[in-house]
């Protein structure tokens, strides 16, 4: 079983990786669909709820301090009710690791490899996800401790070098969008990027040093990652202008392919490609972490490495065969996606703590014996 | 143990083999530039594709550095595949500098074409597009170009080049032109360019081989659009007022009259234009600011430049001529084109949302009664490395 820790800083790393994930990649067109030249003003508002959202988590997994997410469902349920939660949170997980695995696939065949197999790439992509997750918790959140650098790094000069093709004329007038448009695109990028981060709970607390540390890291880690998608949303309207921006499927890679320093610095978008495989890469290395270990769990296996080969099959599998295109894979996203992510990460919780509330005194019994 | 690794090693032979989208260099054909014209049955697209041979720096065997493929299909991506009957190599968009619309498709509408060049893959966003005036794409793409080996980088460095020097082109790229197309309230423009000369014997590379080339290509006037179609064009004087409009001048050389006879050039070291909304009587109405710097250049009269006065006598004039220039254009889009191109819907739609609701609706109406203001500050800072011309001495 999983007996490592990682240390705060780490665990930030990893928020930061897992709130960026896949929304710096098609979050702006989504904002820009509702919002329009509002989109960053939906990223600030959708920032805020996923800071609340992930309060929430904190207060819960501050509560049970030694148990995972999938452990404290049973303590709290029961036996049976709390493996039924448990389960459709892994379903929820699962799916997620291969809805990523596509997403990543599917970006690289239409912007890079457009002759190359989809299983091909998910298969290579499962491959060092599969790796990962043998190799343990201590080893990525260390691997993503180093790659986190990498990332900035890119970002900045993605920054910078947009900057002198800012076009303020592409935001103007502000604040136009409606409430209620707003509040729309706001929940989807908190779904996106904050709800989900239930299956952090997997990791934190149970397996993280100095908890208070790491839970003020958690909260940390949602802010910087919501600055980076609020940044690049506001890029991307303010460069590529509205209607370029909902219409790309991949908006911040159009808006790579505009760098142009002095004629000089252009043609980096395939340099960039790295940030967006590195974000993706270690949210479904977080995902299918929850995956690997939830299963283990409900199970009471004692070695939870033995899943990790079946699980890796099943994934690609999944990862080929639930959209049958691209268009279904946004829409999919879009809605039945975050209705999902909606009941299994935030009704449960909130469901678990009310649930806690009620039976305060006996678990704590049960806990002192 | 030994053979695990062995096995392992063995592996990433097919691993390491390459990428499965792997297309060397020398199965590339190079595309700088294509030119799509209007054909019976769809487009007719004209490939001007790298020769690399010729392009080495051992010199190559003479023959043309640039070769020009040409299909006709129903559609764009049809033609260019067709392109693959005649060409040993596949096409290779990803290095497009210049993209040339024939004057009669553009008037049809170039809506459908641009929507596969923004879809594909490998077409960037950083080329021109431009439109042949009085000809076809082709033939602009079959003119050798003097300096630059080749036409692309000539026509794209000309343009470039044309747009920071000189005020009467306009480079538009492809974001800029779709941008414009979809913003309420603002219709897009192209630049245009000509031939000049035998166009028939440009395609030849004799055409280089006397000092002035029998056939040129150059940039001239403006395409006016209304929506994706062409509806006709500015010359150069109505050009320079569009590029006033919008702000788009950098530096540029104006020339003045003095207050008797002859001619004094001022060179615009900065340019400032600004739009503002403002509703007067519920009727909206435009101002625009225009802040200039300049510098003397030439001085061709009797003037007095060691007095203020004189200064201050130019920099009115200039202003005078200026406001003249955008009055004269803008009269020319209201009154011949009624076309938005100066997006000015869009700056009162970004300024003063509200009055925008109430005339977007009918705005084609609006617009060519659409009062505008024009406000004219002009500075003239330095006159250069000498004050009063020698010409006032030579007259004893």
């Amino acid at each position: 079983m999983q007996k490592d820790k990682i240390n705060p800083f780490q665990f930030l790393v990893l928020v930061i990786f897992f709130t960026i994930g896949s929304s710096i990649l098609v979050v702006p067109s989504g904002l820009a669909l509702h919002s329009r030249q509002d989109a960053w003003v939906a990223a600030v508002i959708g920032t805020v709820i996923s800071v609340l959202v992930i309060w929430l988590f904190t207060f819960i997994g501050m509560r049970f301090p030694n148990l995972t997410y999938v452990q404290l469902n049973e303590k709290v349920f029961g036996k049976w009710l709390g493996k039924l939660f448990s389960i459709l949170f892994v379903i929820m997980t699962l799916l997620n690791t291969a809805n990523l695995i596509a997403h990543s696939s599917s970006f690289l065949k239409t912007q890079m490899l457009p002759h190359t197999p989809t299983i091909v790439l998910n298969s290579l992509m499962a491959i060092i996800l599969i790796m990962a997750i043998r190799y343990g918790l201590t080893t990525f959140a260390r691997a993503a401790e180093i790659l986190i650098f990498v990332f900035f790094f890119l970002f900045i000069v993605l920054v910078s070098f947009i900057i002198p093709q800012i076009d303020v004329k592409n935001i103007e007038p502000f604040f136009q969008a409606s409430g209620k448009s707003l509040i729309q695109s706001s929940l989807m990028l908190a779904v996106i990027s904050s709800v989900n981060a239930i299956a952090l709970l997997m990791i934190f607390p149970a397996f993280v040093t100095q908890i208070k540390k790491a839970k003020a890291n958690f909260l940390i880690g949602t802010i910087i990652g919501g600055i980076v998608i609020i940044i690049i949303t506001l890029l991307c309207v303010i460069v590529l202008g509205i209607n370029i921006t909902i219409r790309q499927v991949y908006p911040s890679y159009a808006l790579a392919k505009v760098i142009n320093v002095g004629n000089f610095v252009n043609r980096i978008e395939g340099f960039m490609a790295a940030l967006w495989i590195l974000s993706l890469y270690f949210k479904m290395v977080i995902y299918f972490f929850a995956s690997v270990l939830g299963i283990a769990q409900i199970l009471s296996l004692k070695d939870s490495r033995s899943l990790t080969y079946p699980l890796g099959l099943i994934v690609v599998a999944l990862s080929v065969l639930i959209f049958p295109n691209i268009i279904y894979q946004e829409n999919f996203d879009g809605t039945t996606g975050i209705a999902f992510s909606l009941v299994v990460g935030l009704f449960f919780p909130l469901l678990l703590l009310i649930v806690y509330a009620f039976r305060k005194k006996q678990l704590k019994k049960n806990i002192e014996n | 143990m030994i053979n695990k690794k062995i096995l392992l090693l063995l592996s990433l032979i097919f691993l390491l083999s390459g990428c499965w989208d792997k297309r060397e260099l020398n199965e590339l054909a190079i595309t700088m530039a294509l030119g799509i014209d209007q054909s019976d049955d769809g487009y007719k697209v004209s490939a001007q594709v790298v020769v690399p041979s010729e392009l080495s720096s051992k010199g190559g065997a003479g023959h043309s550095q640039i070769v020009l493929f040409q299909a006709t299909g129903k559609t764009l991506d049809d033609a260019l595949r067709k392109l693959t009957k005649e060409s040993p190599r596949l096409i290779y968009p990803g290095h497009l500098q210049m993209l040339v619309f024939g004057e009669s498709l553009a008037k049809e509408g170039i809506g459908k074409a641009l929507d596969f060049i923004s879809r594909n893959w490998e077409v960037r966003a950083d080329f021109y597009l431009v439109v042949a005036k009085d000809s076809t794409a082709e033939e602009i793409l079959n003119v050798q170009t003097p300096l630059e080996n080749m036409p692309s980088n000539s026509m794209f460095n000309t343009l470039q080049k044309a747009t920071v020097n000189n005020s009467t082109t306009t480079g538009i790229k492809l974001v800029d032109f779709i941008g414009d197309l979809e913003r309420k309230g603002n219709e897009p423009v192209l630049t245009g360019i000509i031939i000049t000369g035998d166009k028939k014997s440009g395609s030849n590379k004799q055409n280089l081989d006397s000092i002035s080339p029998s056939a040129r290509i150059k940039y001239d006037g403006l395409a006016i659009f209304k929506e994706d179609k062409l509806i006709g064009w500015l010359d150069e004087y109505d050009t320079r007022g569009y590029n006033g409009i919008t702000n788009q001048v950098k530096r540029a050389v104006s020339t003045v009259a003095c207050p008797e006879e002859g001619e004094v050039n001022l060179e615009i070291q900065n340019y400032q234009a600004k739009l503002k909304s403002k509703t007067v009587n519920s009727s909206p109405k435009l101002e625009i600011k225009i802040e200039v710097t300049a510098n003397v250049g030439a001085v061709e009269c009797f003037i007095d430049l060691r007095k203020e006065e004189t200064i201050t006598e130019l920099e009115k004039t200039f202003e005078n001529q200026i406001k003249e220039n955008i009055h004269h254009t803008i009269k020319t889009v209201q009154n011949d084109f009624n076309s938005d191109v100066f997006g000015f819907g869009a700056t009162i739609y970004q300024q003063d949302p509200k009055e925008w609701k109430k005339i977007q609706d009918n705005w084609e109406e609006e617009f060519p009664n659409l009062k505008v203001n024009v406000d004219v500050n002009v500075k003239i800072e330095h006159v250069g490395a000498i004050d009063n011309s020698f010409l006032q001495n030579m007259k004893d």
